[in-house]
């Protein structure tokens, strides 16, 4: 390395490399060592008994790891989409609004920045079987017989779907709205003028235009895919008959209820390839779309 | 290829007026050049025609039809935006055929029409880029091919050349007039240069405020202005313009400035005015020549006076100096160094001062 | 038809309003409504008495203490500041160095610091959990915001990186040329001018320190460090949920985010759609 490594920008960016570098890097390369041996924090000095990766080999064939790792990909699939279609949907509706536009934008940012276990709660309550908001208001309209929401082993998945969606939508629809705002008018009057109906125009002009936005609103939410497990936690805890366990519950569960780090390390390295799959992918994604529009 | 009417065309934005009862017929394959300063209403005008905004009252026509109500993609013409609004997702190519595309016409015709726009202007290296790998002068090329490509009953021109460098300008200019002449199709074409608008022009219209002040060939309103909006408008340097009143001095007629110097008045104009009736008398810089190095107009005043600036500019020196408080400029055409304090004479050429009213500002 | 639209449109927004509000609203009613009413069948939509029980009861004004609200609430005021001043601090640092200057390998610097957040806090908190028990710092406010600050890192990088690269660089050459060092031009220009973008980072940061749960759950063990939502959870035990407490204890933490909020929407929007390295 040359001298000027480590002049200016390389000073200026060592605190934020130390920092994360203690917290984040060093933890993972010692989880990731324990992923290879038995630890059991009940048996310190199992830390050194190395065992391969044994731990691999039983996370291959775990079914009840399968099943979670599926259901979060299918749960991940799921929820970002939705958030995606009805962010835009959003988007698409404030910006027509001019009378109250700013006002309405503030509402909207408020999820964002409720707690996640906040938003578990507080969706726990809607959802609870005996004094929930949405069984009492079903209740109205005659149907008296309580709907098990959380209990119920299809609807539990569904209800923390929609406390996630509820949740992070927002995300979506605020940068979405971000992205229309500044889309410059003259190519979209070019397109009308060049023959594009509404839909045409939205679909050839006002759509490419939303890619960085829509790439960066994804970027920035994979971030935090991680965080349902909050989500998940306060509402079920990964029940009825584990229905609802995700990966990043079955880590906790292993991990602090059998007291089985090593197992558990396994299945977090899998969980942060996951997560820095996502936010990857994402993110290269942005930075071609930014190139298509010639943002380099 | 279609004529295009405005019948008292009228824009409000609130009770903001725009665009005051216009009237407007443009012949097929005219070049009309609507020019004014900005805040005129000339780009909100073309924007009406495009569809592009509503018309609070009137009519327009493409060909036979009241285009009113319809919407752009409708009305079979073309644009060009002042900052190209080229898509910037897609190539070159991509960028002149999307009309088509849209108008779902056939690939064949689409490469067809494309390949031909690509040619008259001379774009085959670029095909593949992007709008982000064109310079600005490439850019306004695939902006006019797009143009081009819909073979539209007319071309609408908003400001284009108003990003460009001077010398791209002059060099695009020429080559908007020469396509014009191979493609023969109405265009009416937007700015607030003037110069653009007199080299291009079949006729002009100049607005103010919402209002046509004139309507003529380029030479018609360098000649014969209406106004003296028009007269100050056109024409660089700027007309020389002073304020007089007509007096009377031993039965003959004399144009009296504020500072109280006097001017005799020309000839032709002395049945059209009244003892006491205030004026602006205007008169352009080559007609006020330093006497020492041009020749002395049939019909001429003399004035005494110390240069304050000279501008040489090579093929003409501009000379600033005073006529009474007023600052006026001659222009003349010899290669002779003058200096800054020089006393000299000047000869003011009667035969082609301009009078308008004080009040209207209309030509007498 | 253009009237239905219009009427259409507007019963969607409100439609959208009401989503997005009531859940909120619903828990706020909830904090100030007696026990008994809570579990009131049908349900009593709104209160016929409010009470303040629930909070005076958290913050022991009448002695009796269930839940230690107040000592949480001071944790959690402790941690999110602090951690949130020295991550501000040293993520600026790093921001205006991405903005700036071009460097080898910065993409890939810029990514791997931004994927570095990504990893979800449960899986971070079973070797952290390990090694902070080892070096002591389990169960203090220390080692939390020790946490806090390497999580924020990545995103302050990210949003200030974006508000630097909206200030024109001519700005500091100016101020250079008028004599300032590289840090006075940055100190009296640049930093001034990005204010309220970094500011708006800042409480980004804070209410990420003030929201977060799976890795507090686990390194904080008594009420010497445990925060609000850590807290949150002392209502909830294995059969019975005391619902009202929790409200309560849902309104103190979400009135200030929702101040904080207020405050910065602006700023946040274009500091997140602006950053992340452009080339």
């Amino acid at each position: 390395m040359s001298r000027k490594f480590f002049s200016g920008p390389f000073i200026l960016i060592l605190p934020s490399i130390l920092a994360i570098g203690f917290v984040i890097i060093i933890p993972l390369i010692f989880s990731f060592y324990t992923s290879f041996t038995s630890y059991k924090l009940t048996r310190p000095d199992s830390l050194f008994n190395f065992v391969g990766l044994r731990n691999y080999e039983r996370l291959i064939d775990n079914t009840k790891f399968w099943y979670a790792f599926g259901r979060t990909i299918l749960f991940l699939a799921v929820v970002l989409n939705l958030e995606l279609l009805f962010g835009l949907g959003i988007a698409l509706l404030i910006n027509k609004i001019t009378w109250g536009q700013r006002t309405l934008r503030t509402i909207m940012m408020f999820p964002m920045m409720f707690s996640p276990i906040l938003v578990g709660f507080q969706w726990k309550y809607i959802f609870n079987d005996n004094i929930g908001l949405l069984n009492n208001f079903l209740y109205l309209f005659g149907y008296e017989s309580a709907i098990p929401w959380l209990i119920d082993k299809y609807l539990a998945m569904g209800s923390i779907m929609v406390a996630e969606i509820w949740a992070n939508t927002s995300i979506f629809a605020i940068l979405l709205l971000a992205g229309l705002l500044g889309i410059p008018r003259d190519p979209i009057e070019a397109a009308r003028v060049d023959g594009c109906n509404s839909w045409q125009v939205f679909k050839n002009i006002t759509l490419p235009f939303l890619m960085p936005f829509i790439f960066i609103a994804l970027t920035i939410r994979s971030l935090d895919v991680g965080r349902a497990y909050d989500i998940v936690h306060i509402m079920t805890g990964g029940g009825p008959a584990m229905r609802t366990e995700l990966i990043w519950t079955m880590i906790a569960r292993i991990g602090y209820k059998d007291a089985n780090m090593g197992f558990a390390n396994a299945m977090s390295y899998v969980s942060i390839i996951l997560s820095i799959a996502f936010t990857y992918y994402f993110f290269t994604k942005l930075v071609a779309a930014r190139r298509d529009l010639g943002q380099q | 290829m279609a004529e295009v009417k405005l019948k008292n065309i009228t824009k409000k934005y609130g009770d903001v007026i725009a665009v005051q009862n216009m009237n407007l017929d443009i012949p097929h394959n005219e070049f009309l050049v609507l020019v004014g300063p900005s805040g005129c209403g000339k780009s909100t005008t073309l924007r009406m025609i495009a569809g592009l905004e509503e018309i609070s009252g009137g009519e327009i026509y493409i060909g036979d039809q009241v285009v009113n109500e319809k919407d752009p993609k409708d009305r079979n013409i073309s644009m060009v935006f002042q900052n190209y609004a080229l898509y910037p997702h897609m190539t070159v190519e991509e960028n002149l055929g999307f009309s088509l595309k849209i108008a779902k016409e056939d690939k064949e015709e689409i490469e067809t029409r494309v390949k031909e726009a690509v040619q008259i202007l001379g774009l085959e290296e670029l095909r593949k880029r992007k709008p982000s790998q064109l310079s600005g002068g490439q850019r306004q090329r695939v902006a006019m091919g797009r143009a081009i490509v819909r073979r539209p009953d007319a071309f609408l021109f908003d400001e284009p050349l108003s990003n460009l460098d001077a010398k791209l300008r002059t060099q695009m200019r020429t080559e908007i007039k020469k396509l014009h002449q191979k493609l023969k199709t109405t265009v009416i074409y937007v700015t607030h240069d003037q110069v653009e608008a007199m080299t291009l022009a079949d006729r002009i219209v100049i607005m103010k405020d919402g209002v046509i002040e004139q309507i003529g060939t380029p030479l018609e309103l360098f000649e014969k202005p209406a106004t003296k909006f028009v007269a100050t408008f056109i024409g660089s340097p700027s007309m020389n313009m002073i304020e007089a009143k007509i007096t009377n001095i031993s039965g003959e007629l004399y144009m009296e400035t504020n500072d109280g110097i006097s001017v005799l008045v020309p000839k032709h104009k002395i049945n059209s005015l009244a003892e006491g009736q205030r004026i602006c008398f205007g008169f352009r810089a080559e007609d006020i020549v330093p006497l020492k190095f041009g020749q002395k107009p049939k019909n001429s005043w003399s004035l005494k006076s110390k240069v304050n600036l000279a501008e040489p500019l090579g093929t003409e020196t501009l000379i600033f100096t005073n006529l009474g408080n007023t600052e006026v400029v001659s222009r003349m055409f010899t290669p002779e160094l003058v200096n800054s304090n020089d006393d000299l004479e000047f000869a003011l050429n009667l035969d082609r001062t301009y009078l308008f009213h004080g009040d209207t500002g209309l030509a007498i | 038809m253009k009237q239905i639209k219009k009427i259409a449109f507007w019963l969607l927004v409100l439609f959208l309003l009401i989503l997005i509000c009531l859940p909120g609203i619903w828990i706020f009613v909830s904090a100030f409504r007696p026990n008994p009413e809570i579990l009131s069948k049908p349900a009593n939509w709104i209160p016929d008495r409010w009470t303040i029980h629930q909070f005076t009861q958290m913050f022991s004004i009448n002695g009796y203490v269930s839940v230690p609200a107040f000592k949480y609430l001071m944790n959690s005021v402790i941690i999110s500041s602090v951690s949130t001043v020295i991550a501000i601090t040293i993520g600026m640092m790093g921001g205006y160095a991405f903005a700036r200057f071009n460097f080898r390998g910065k993409n890939s610097i810029f990514l791997s610091l931004m994927l570095a957040r990504a990893v979800p806090g449960i899986s971070l908190s079973l070797p952290l959990f390990i090694l902070f028990a080892k070096i002591g710092i389990i169960n203090t406010s220390f080692g939390v915001i020790l946490v806090y600050v390497a999580m924020n890192v990545p995103f302050t990088i990210w949003l200030t990186d974006g508000f630097f690269r909206q200030i024109p660089k001519e700005m500091s050459e100016v101020a250079r040329t008028d004599g300032c060092t590289r840090l006075q031009a940055f100190w009296n220009v640049e930093l001034p001018l990005a204010g309220p973008g970094i500011g708006a980072a800042a409480i980004f940061a804070f209410l990420l320190s003030w929201n977060e749960y799976a890795l507090a759950s686990i390194i904080t063990r008594t009420v010497h460090s445990k925060t609000l939502p850590i807290g949150m959870m002392d209502y909830l035990d294995e059969f019975t949920i005391n619902w009202a407490g929790m409200c309560a204890i849902a309104v103190v933490m979400i009135i200030p985010a929702l101040i904080l909020t207020f405050i910065v929407q602006k700023h946040l929007v274009s500091g997140l759609t602006f950053g992340g390295v452009k080339g």
